[in-house]
């Protein structure tokens, strides 16, 4: 008996020091920022951008002294896309790193599944990539999940907004892969149609690694559609180039930002015209600001051309991020979780992407998201190359 | 009627890409009574290695060639190191596991070294497309098909007549009694999984101009191309050619007027009617096993 009593009490005892323990360590958060994103993989360049982008920020920020007196340090681990590992690692970041916040990766589905971990342990996290509407927009109070990166809700109104202005019969329609991206889009979508008063004249998708689309552009076709929006990746955005240029349809396309990427390279001359949205570019003339940038990522990653840069939305929202957590840490005046979330609100920056006036707010559950849709910008490929539409002849017919 | 031409030759295209993988499926069950199951990475090794070819300023005949020489290699590799120390057995699990996990480290390495995007390989068969009575295709597409069957006839011509096709035969027949005659026999598998390989890397290069080249292009054309290799029936080689492109035409049509989504689902239904109705799959022949 003596001795279970005395089990007991030790028991009592290790769970009162750990209790105190995880108090203590809600109560140090240190001047970290952690990132789960896939490293490796198909979207390893996702990752990639983010490190650029945070990581030159930081830079910045530590030349200048830091923040509160603390050098700012970047930790990033990879999740390869799966959301399990993303779950992990947003643990590993909050409760062993005991950073101060974290940077959301690539993809939706390890956004989505981040949501859930992030507000029970109540650490602020920033997307800075994975668009998808419902990780951040979960319906938490308080809400810790932000984001300073496109959202699909509002990437599909402007989309629509720009494929009605292109289209002269009103006729739209939608491509959308097979995945937890696509599907996601596909309501969005048929929503900002609703809201101009139209319906999609068709609504095909496709798997990954389909290799003809000639059935779905078929029907496009004979829908009538003249403008087709695009939610997909590179290599299935070329096989619908192909398989239009095959059929001979000759729709205005208008991408969201998976075709970003090396369209141009696949498709070639048929890539021609093509528009993508996408929040920031390194392609073009390059004001002075975007143009500092530029060298510093030239001379810190040994990168050549701008078209190097595979993600430059997710480098320059990471660099954004990055400056509106710092900003909100100097206004919490300490390094804690629940001070940075609540100063998050009140965080005004002019920042690469966007003006932040504020960063977000606290009264509209949809303004998690920094980045409004006035900030988005129309990208088109020409000649192999991604270019603001401005500097192009495609932006003068517009 | 254009439609419905479009969706034919669109169809016999991806079909041609199934026959050859199926192809290479039926020549190593034929010597071996095993196959590669990444059997779909020696098409991507052929494609990526041609495209890091003409990277590094290859001529274009010479990157493929390259190409197709590094998977026989791989082939014969393959069989030595992950297939043969496991046919002796009594089950087929342990080939089957180890050449899965060799396609799966292979296709990582490549996702390491080539990252994670689609590159083309330049072809002038994919310049401009043809157009058949308001059907468009590329003449790339036109070729799959054609090559598919005239790889058919090849090889149906090696095995008849020439000295290494008969001693495939008989190896497939009974071992046993084929090294009694004097046949190397791990010579004659390793042999046709090189050839399988060789094969695989070349329908591999042929198709890139028009699926494009990614470290995960060859998962599911193997997958399917096994399909295909088992309701032809994966003795013979004139039908899993005929069902390779049967299966690739049904695929566009049920896209065309049902949907893109059912496409897998009556595929793959399709696949496991035929083995009830016909065990062997369609043009096989029965195999009688003594005991």
């Amino acid at each position: 008996m003596p001795s279970h009593m005395l089990l007991r009490g030790q028991l009592l005892a290790a769970t009162v020091m750990l209790g105190l323990s995880s108090t203590l360590a809600m109560a140090q958060q240190q001047p970290c920022i952690g990132n789960s994103a896939a490293t490796t993989g198909p979207a390893a360049f996702g990752g990639a951008a983010i490190k650029m982008g945070a990581e030159i920020a930081i830079d910045e920020i530590n030349a200048k002294g830091g923040v509160l007196g603390k050098k700012l340090s970047f930790v990033q681990y990879d999740d390869a896309g799966a959301p399990p590992r993303g779950v992990d690692n947003t643990r590993r970041i909050a409760l062993a790193d005991k950073c101060v916040a974290i940077l959301g990766g690539y993809h939706s589905t390890v956004a989505v599944a981040q949501a859930e971990p992030v507000n029970e342990i109540g650490i602020p996290y920033v997307g800075v990539l994975a668009a998808n509407t419902k990780a951040i927009e979960n319906g938490a109070n308080p809400n810790y999940m932000f984001r300073v990166s496109a959202k699909d809700k509002w990437v599909a109104r402007f989309l629509v907004e720009q494929a009605l202005k292109a289209s002269k019969t009103g006729k739209v329609a939608f491509f959308y892969e097979n995945t937890g991206w696509g599907n996601g889009a596909l309501p969005d979508v048929k929503d900002a149609m609703a809201k101009a008063g139209k319906e999609l004249v068709a609504t095909e998708t496709f798997n990954w690694n389909d290799q003809d689309m000639s059935p779905q552009v078929i029907r496009a076709r004979d829908a009538g559609a003249d403008v087709v929006l695009f939610w997909a990746l590179d290599r299935e955005g070329n096989q619908i180039l192909r398989s239009m240029d095959k059929v001979g349809y000759k729709p205005t396309i208008i991408g969201a930002w998976g075709i970003a990427g090396n369209l141009g390279e696949l498709a070639g001359p048929l890539a021609d015209g093509v528009e993508v949205i996408q929040t920031y570019t390194f392609m073009g003339d390059m004001d002075p600001k975007k143009k500092a940038l530029w060298e510093k990522l030239q001379a810190k990653y040994g990168l050549k051309q701008p078209s190097d840069v595979k993600m430059p939305s997710g480098v320059a929202n990471a660099y954004d991020a990055v400056y509106i957590i710092a900003a909100a840490i100097e206004k919490a005046g300490a390094f804690d979780w629940k001070k940075v979330h609540d100063a998050l609100y009140t965080v005004n920056l002019d920042g690469l992407v966007a003006e932040y006036k504020p960063a977000f707010d606290a009264k509209d559950p949809e303004r998690q998201d920094a980045i409004l849709p006035k900030y988005y910008k129309l990208t088109v490929w020409v000649d192999g190359k991604l270019l603001p539409i401005e500097q192009t002849k495609y932006g003068k017919t517009n | 009627m254009s439609t419905f031409i479009q969706y034919t030759l669109s169809g016999l295209a991806i079909g041609g890409i199934y026959a050859l993988v199926a192809l290479g499926f039926h020549i190593m069950w034929t010597a071996a009574k095993a196959v590669n199951f990444a059997h779909g990475d020696t098409l991507m090794i052929g494609a990526v290695l041609a495209v890091l070819g003409v990277d590094a300023g290859l001529p274009l005949w010479l990157a493929c060639l390259l190409g197709v020489a590094a998977g026989a290699l791989f082939g014969i590799l393959l069989e030595r190191f992950a297939v043969r120390p496991f046919t002796g057995g009594t089950t087929s699990i342990g080939w089957m596991l180890t050449t899965i996990a060799v396609g799966i480290m292979i296709e990582s390495l490549a996702t390491m070294q080539f990252g994670g995007f689609s590159r083309p390989l330049p072809s002038p068969g994919v310049e401009k497309a043809v157009h058949i009575m308001g059907a468009g295709i590329y003449p790339q597409e036109l070729l799959i098909p054609l090559v598919a069957i005239l790889a058919m006839v090849g090889l149906k011509f090696m095995q008849k007549h020439t000295l290494v096709g008969r001693a495939m035969q008989a190896v497939a027949h009974d071992k046993r009694a084929a090294a009694l005659m004097g046949i190397n026999v791990n010579r004659i598998v390793a042999f046709s999984f090189g050839l399988a390989a060789l094969f695989g890397a070349a329908a591999g290069i042929l198709v890139a101009p028009v699926i494009q080249v990614s470290a995960t292009m060859g998962t599911l054309l193997g997958l399917k191309g096994f399909a295909v290799a088992i309701i032809g029936g994966i003795t013979s080689a004139p039908g899993v050619v005929i069902a390779g492109l049967l299966f690739g035409v049904m695929e566009k049509f049920v896209e065309g007027y049902i949907s893109t989504a059912a496409r897998e689902i009556i595929g793959f239904s399709s696949m496991i009617l035929v083995l009830l109705v016909f065990p062997q799959g369609l043009f096989g022949k029965r195999e009688v096993l003594k005991v």
